[in-house]
């Protein structure tokens, strides 16, 4: 033990934190692809329930070990302590409890009732799910592997379902159709809006300075 | 690894070269100089103002060690400084928790973190000095240890040929013959000696744990987050002893501590066992030193250090009543700190400087 204490060691505890972002993302989309199916995939709302909780909760417990763990490194490393990485990851940290949070307001959209499985417009609703999922997994790999040409490409694409979400809440706001349709798809579309926006925010952090973190969408310069 | 071995050398050359300037001397002034701490308690107050000066109690020990080493320092002489330098270390944390003096609730943890380590020296050598005075149980207890070690190891103390020591005396003899070839004999030579030595000493101390410290930063991450998780015990304890020898600093030790428990995310319960391990991990510094003293007593005090410590956690830790007392008292000092902040600077400067001073002029 003694002498296993002076080998090795390095930067390995900023890389485990960084693994545990990683593993939040993950988790996030377990919670995201069990919600959005109670919602428009005909998954009943009572059988994952459990699994939402239990997996949010463990996100949740994720990001507070992840800010113990960044004073640590801060006390013991002091002045030569990564400082940049240090402040985005307690950023990133947030964005992705945050994610868990978003896709727990979808599952609970499905558990006060509304199914849209047999919905008109379930084309347009699976295509989204299916990109999100997708976004999700895909920023946990580039975070993890700090692809920086993909979070550039991923970020664009993000700006694109942006202006997409906007114009579809809009159109929600602003139709004929009854109330029991439309603020649920207001609703979604809002939530669909935050999760992206948080894992754009997560995939700044590898390209953006740490002054301009979340703030890809005020600062289209700095995406060249 | 090879620096740090080559800076724990220069330690050890240090030492000798203290041990050898003291000699030099001569009796009659060594005599004079320390007939002053012949009263446990000035004695002990020299620890803590020495500590407090030098902002490490690795440097006083190893002093200490090479003065006893000498024969110029009696170890019932040297056992209250030794003391003393233990509640002298704790003055480097509590000047740490002052950075959140702005922030009251950051502030009031900090420094119930930092003071609890004041408190269990405190009542740590209010129990064992009078004790050791009455029975010395610590001083017969490591002479006895030193004994054993001395026949079990093959430590031979009066030989001039045990490798370590031949090694430590070939630079000093080499500085005394360049100085005597420059014309400078006796008391001049015995000077430069003790000079060389203490800076020799204080610079290899602090390379050690500046080297140290980035070379097992990861590893002490690692076991602060084990802690976190885990909580305090045993496990904390010793980690916090094997951090402590490996960066050959408890005030390093324990000022990592301060920023984590002004956090939040380290409790004093926790960080407790992490203080106590990080007192015992400190006297490896002394017994280090002790490899190049002449004398068995070099030996005999640094384990005396290392005796004081056990038998302080022995003494309250095991019992949670006793165990809880420290964190109580800093508790409730860090309370009131919280709302009159200039008690702050008064409990600093009077509990390390003021008192430790007023009581060497009064004692000696």
């Amino acid at each position: 033990m003694v002498l296993d204490f002076f080998r090795g060691g390095g930067d390995a505890q900023l890389e485990r934190i960084e693994a545990q972002i990683r593993q939040m993302l993950l988790d996030d989309r377990h919670t995201f692809d069990n919600a959005i199916n109670a919602l428009i995939g005909g998954t009943d709302p009572a059988l994952v329930g459990k699994d939402i909780r239990k997996t949010d909760k463990g996100v949740n417990k994720a990001e507070r070990a992840v800010r113990r763990e960044l004073v640590v490194h801060v006390s013991v490393r002091g002045t030569s302590a990564d400082i940049p990485l240090v402040l985005a990851s307690m950023s990133v940290v947030k964005d992705a409890e945050r994610i868990g949070d978003y896709s727990k307001n979808i599952w609970d959209i499905a558990n006060s009732g509304v199914d849209l499985s047999d919905a008109e417009d379930i084309t347009v609703l699976t295509r989204y799910r299916d990109r999100i999922s997708k976004m999700i997994g895909e920023t946990a790999r580039v975070f993890g592997e700090k692809d920086l040409e993909a979070a550039h490409t991923m970020l664009q694409a993000g700006d694109v379902l942006q202006d997409e979400y906007d114009e579809l809440i809009d159109e929600q706001l602003h139709t004929e159709k009854p109330a029991r349709e439309a603020v649920p798809r207001a609703l979604l579309y809002r939530y669909f809006k935050r999760i992206t926006a948080h894992l754009m925010n997560i995939l700044t952090s590898l390209v953006m300075p740490i002054d301009r973190l979340d703030y890809y969408d005020e600062a289209k310069a700095d995406r060249e | 690894m090879v620096f740090v071995v080559f800076l724990l050398y220069l330690f050890l050359v240090g030492v000798k070269a203290l041990e050898s300037g003291i000699q030099g001397f001569g009796a009659d002034f060594t005599d004079s100089l320390f007939k002053g701490v012949s009263n446990p308690l000035a004695g002990l107050f020299v620890g803590v103002l020495a500590t407090v000066l030098v902002q490490s109690s690795s440097v006083t020990t190893a002093t200490i060690v090479g003065l006893v080493g000498a024969g110029t320092l009696t170890v019932p002489l040297a056992v209250p400084m030794i003391m003393g330098a233990n509640i002298g270390t704790t003055v480097t944390n509590t000047l740490a928790s002052l950075g959140y003096l702005r922030r009251s609730s950051e502030f009031r943890r900090a420094f119930a973190g930092a003071t609890m380590h004041d408190f269990f020296n405190i009542m740590a050598v209010a129990v064992l000095l009078p004790l050791e005075l009455a029975t010395g149980f610590l001083s017969k207890g490591a002479a006895a240890l030193a004994g054993f070690l001395g026949k079990s190891t093959d430590l031979e103390f009066e030989s001039p040929d045990s490798p370590i020591k031949a090694a430590v005396k070939a630079p000093v003899k080499l500085f005394e013959n360049i100085v005597e070839g420059l014309g400078a004999h006796n008391t001049v030579l015995s000077i430069l000696l003790f000079i060389l030595g203490l800076a020799l000493i204080f610079v290899a101390l602090a390379y050690i744990t500046r080297n140290m410290k980035l070379v097992v930063a990861g590893r002490i991450e690692r076991s602060m987050n084990v802690v976190l998780a885990k909580g305090g015990g045993i496990t904390a304890m010793a980690i916090g002893l094997i951090m402590t020898v490996a960066v050959q600093s408890s005030s390093i030790t324990t000022s990592v501590l301060v920023p984590m428990i002004a956090a939040g995310v380290l409790t004093l319960a926790n960080a407790y066992p992490i203080t106590l391990g990080a007192n015992v991990g400190t006297t490896v510094t002394a017994l280090l030193a002790s490899l190049a003293t002449d004398r068995p007593e070099g030996l005999v005090i640094a384990l005396v250090h290392t005796l004081f410590n056990i038998s302080g956690i022995l003494l309250f830790y095991p019992i949670p009543q006793l165990r809880r007392i420290p964190l109580y008292l800093a508790g409730k000092l860090a309370a009131v700190a919280e709302v009159r902040k200039s008690l702050v600077i008064v409990y600093v400067i009077g509990a390390f400087v003021l008192v430790p001073l007023l009581g060497i002029l009064i004692l000696q």
